[in-house]
């Protein structure tokens, strides 16, 4: 295995008494794009938060392309970019603003930062709605300017929570293809979901996550082991459905 | 139907209650209001007895009853799950029974029942005989019929517009009307009655035209009806039945469109701006960019304004109305309206919500902290300088000592620079999560953070209280110098103070806040707006 570009080391969270995270350790090696699957509730949003400076960590450590994200968070933050699980911009700038601020914010002279955010409205198929506040934008075109507001100051790390959720199948393709693009350079991207298939898919590198444990960590051969993802990660956590009986009624040849 | 939705109500009343201490205490409160105003509208009524405007006051009473359940439910969308007929569209319900028993939903609650047993004062105040009392019970009844189908038709015609940014842009600028009448009531009224400047007498008449009305159809025929004129009661009685029933076809139609049209959006709206100004100021020009469009763009960022002037205002209604001028009140209104230009933008975090994890994610430092409240600041000051200034102004002019404004807003300045600063450190210090409540269109602190807006709220007020007493002293000192000589230098110093202030609440809040922004990004991303 290569440099890791994120190294998690005994990542602990708890909230009232409720252990959200406890203790992960995860390795993603620079050049990876990396899944974080669990179900819902497993401890994926708060991992990521930790990762990306938001939430304060109980314990443990967290080092991005060799910097220490909660030592030297300044330094940290200047290398990655981040997809919130819901993502909630700035109503009421447009599209074309809230992408020339996110430039501005990260240090870009207002010129590139106007530059590059008409060329990431143009891959990300926002052009026409640039001029519309954020306000009036669909789930999908939040993502997609999510999406841009983290990519507009050329990351080396980027961080999604759930980036295609709620997302229509054209929008998930362009943002697909955005992210093999940068890992193709190099880039590292991590992200979690709970649509295993995407996850088998696009990732070369998958980890598996619930009760705010790593159950599974590797490459996603390694972590299919020969089935598919869906049914390796059933194996993992197990079913949580008590069965159907009750439901004797239902179906229309119960009329 | 009727009483499917009657309990349908009741249970989402129950389950409010159980959801938190805070939900229990409001409605607690929400009923004794509700017991209050029936207990003084019945005894306000029952005292028109002996007054011979009593039927005019009788319609503006009814009057503000029907205004109240026509505002009420723009302000209320969403806080009874039966109002909205989007709830009961994916349902195979025929218009006729819902039509019912939305009806019956609406009639059910502490504050319909108020309403009948407050307006039932008019049996004493107004009926005379027991035809008159008959009449009044008849008309009362058919009083907060009319209220309760005009309220249903105006929320049913309302409700696509209301789920829209659009609609809920329009109900909080409706906010900024709202509180000036209501401190016009509680403020500007006592004080003109207690002077002598507004009487009974003051309303008679106006029923001219307000008897044509139907709260007016309802107060003259149970006056109608007390001096005999059976034939004019009941043509009155038919009248306002008609308009109810006129009204109920019209949201028999509207509930039939809403029933079987999409819940979309209003059309959209595109911005003319090419690019975010102050391009060459770095962080400090960015944040203040975001800000200026927000001041603009966001309808609560413009109430707080509005606010902020109709403060001005009641703070010196009194001079102004009152016989006597007491022209340092205007001070008064400038540092009221400096202390609340901090206190509206005290808690920037809350309002901004889980967009400001964007702005977290290039704020680590202390300079780029500086950089952040420094922006916002300067928007701010850009805004309320000329604001408070103007407002000094005019107010002065109205008690008619120009003078006195030039002191006002020397005063505002040293207060706005004092206010800036606190609303700074507060939005460190007592940062919240806001969420956009159910009856109300304006945001407001999270259940369980009342603490911290009052702490922020009051602080912000007493600090700048505090903090413009040597600009006062200085304008009283200087008093007998010149005014070519003591204004220039009262001003002068004034902003030279204010600017000190205003700097080192930036310089303060950087340095708490350099530590916490993980923290703030936890209350940003617990905001719901």
């Amino acid at each position: 295995m290569g440099e890791p570009a994120i190294e998690v080391r005994g990542l602990r969270k708890s909230f009232d008494k409720k252990e959200a995270v406890a203790g992960i350790d995860l390795d993603i090696e620079a050049g990876s794009l990396a899944g974080l699957v669990g179900p819902n509730g497993a401890g994926k949003t708060t991992s990521l938060s930790m990762m990306t400076g938001l939430l304060r960590p109980d314990a443990g450590r967290i080092v991005i392309n060799g910097l220490d994200v909660w030592a030297d968070p300044s330094a940290a933050k200047a290398v990655i970019g981040v997809v919130p699980a819901e993502a909630r911009l700035f109503e009421r700038l447009s599209g074309e603003e809230v992408l020339e601020y996110a430039g501005r914010l990260r240090g870009l002279p207002a010129a590139e930062a106007r530059s590059r955010a008409a060329q990431l409205l143009d891959v990300l198929d926002l052009t026409a709605d640039a001029k519309r506040l954020v306000a009036d934008y669909s789930t999908g075109m939040r993502k997609k300017a999510a999406l841009g507001c983290a990519l507009i100051h050329n990351p080396s790390v980027l961080f999604l929570d759930e980036p295609l959720e709620g997302v229509d199948p054209i929008s998930a393709d362009v943002i697909r293809r955005l992210l093999t693009r940068m890992v193709g350079t190099g880039s590292t991207v991590l992200f979690s979901s709970h649509v295993m298939e995407l996850v088998e898919q696009v990732c070369d590198h998958v980890s598996v996550i619930d009760k705010g444990k790593i159950l599974a960590s590797g490459t996603t051969d390694e972590v299919r082991g020969g089935k598919t993802l869906q049914q390796a990660f059933i194996d993992l956590v197990g079913p949580r459905s008590k069965g159907e009986d009750g439901l004797s009624w239902l179906g229309s040849s119960s009329n | 139907m009727a009483r499917l939705l009657v309990e349908l109500k009741l249970r989402l009343v129950r389950n409010a209650l159980r959801s938190s201490t805070a939900a229990r205490v409001s409605f607690l409160v929400s009923t004794t209001f509700a017991v209050l105003v029936a207990i003084g509208t019945f005894w306000l009524l029952a005292q028109l007895r002996l007054l011979s405007a009593s039927v005019d006051l009788t319609t503006v009473i009814f009057s503000i009853f029907a205004i109240g359940w026509l505002i009420g439910p723009i302000f209320a969308f969403g806080l009874d799950g039966t109002l909205d007929p989007a709830t009961m569209a994916l349902y195979p319900l025929r218009t006729g029974p819902l039509l019912v028993g939305l009806l019956a939903a609406s009639a059910a609650g502490a504050w319909p029942l108020a309403n009948v047993l407050g307006l039932l004062g008019v049996t004493i105040g107004l009926a005379h005989g027991g035809l008159g009392v008959l009449f009044a019970l008849i008309a009362v009844v058919l009083q907060v019929l009319f209220c309760i189908v005009l309220a249903r038709f105006v929320i049913t015609s309302m409700a696509r517009l209301l789920r829209s940014r659009r609609g809920k842009d329009l109900a909080v600028f409706l906010v900024v009307p709202v509180f000036a009448i209501f401190e016009f009531l509680i403020q500007v009224i006592p004080r003109a009655a207690a002077s002598g400047g507004l009487s009974p007498a003051s309303f008679a008449g106006v029923d001219s035209w307000m008897r044509w009305l139907p709260p007016g159809l309802a107060a003259h025929a149970i006056q109608d009806a007390s001096t005999g004129h059976l034939g004019d009661a009941l043509a009155r009685l038919g009248l306002l039945v008609a308009v109810i029933i006129v009204l109920g076809v019209l949201w028999v139609r509207s509930l039939d469109r809403a029933l079987v049209t999409t819940d979309t959006s209003t059309r959209s709206s595109r911005v003319h701006n090419a690019a975010l100004p102050l391009a060459r100021y770095g962080l400090r020009g960015a944040v203040a960019a975001r800000f200026l469009r927000y001041q603009r763009r966001d309808p609560a960022s413009f109430a707080y304004w509005a606010l902020v002037v109709v403060i001005m205002f009641v703070c010196s209604a009194s001079t102004i109305l009152g016989p006597h001028q007491h022209p340092a009140v205007v001070v008064a209104s400038a540092i009221f309206g400096a202390a609340f230009v901090g206190s509206f933008h005290a808690n920037p975090v809350g309002q901004t919500g889980p967009a400001f994890v964007f702005e977290a994610m290039a704020l680590s430092g202390r300079r780029e902290l500086r950089s952040y409240f420094s922006g916002q600041d300067i928007v701010f000051a850009a805004i309320a300088i000329p604001l408070l200034t103007g407002v000094s102004f005019g107010l002065a002019a109205l008690v008619r000592d120009p003078r006195e404004g030039f002191v006002a807003a020397a005063v505002g300045l040293a207060g706005l620079g004092a206010a800036l600063a606190m609303s700074n450190i507060f939005s460190v210090a007592l940062s919240y999560p806001m969420q956009k409540r159910a009856g109300s269109p304006m945001p407001q602190q999270a259940q369980g953070f009342g603490g911290y807006a009052f702490g922020a709220t009051f602080g912000t007020l007493a600090s700048v209280a505090v903090a413009v007493i040597p600009v006062i002293v200085l304008s009283n000192l200087t008093s007998s110098v010149s005014a070519a000589v003591r204004l220039p230098v009262l001003f002068g110093c004034a902003a030279a103070y204010g600017f000190g202030l205003a700097w080192l609440g930036v310089r303060a809040a950087a340095i708490a806040a350099e530590g916490k922004i993980p923290e703030l990004c936890q209350v940003a991303m617990r905001t719901s707006l």
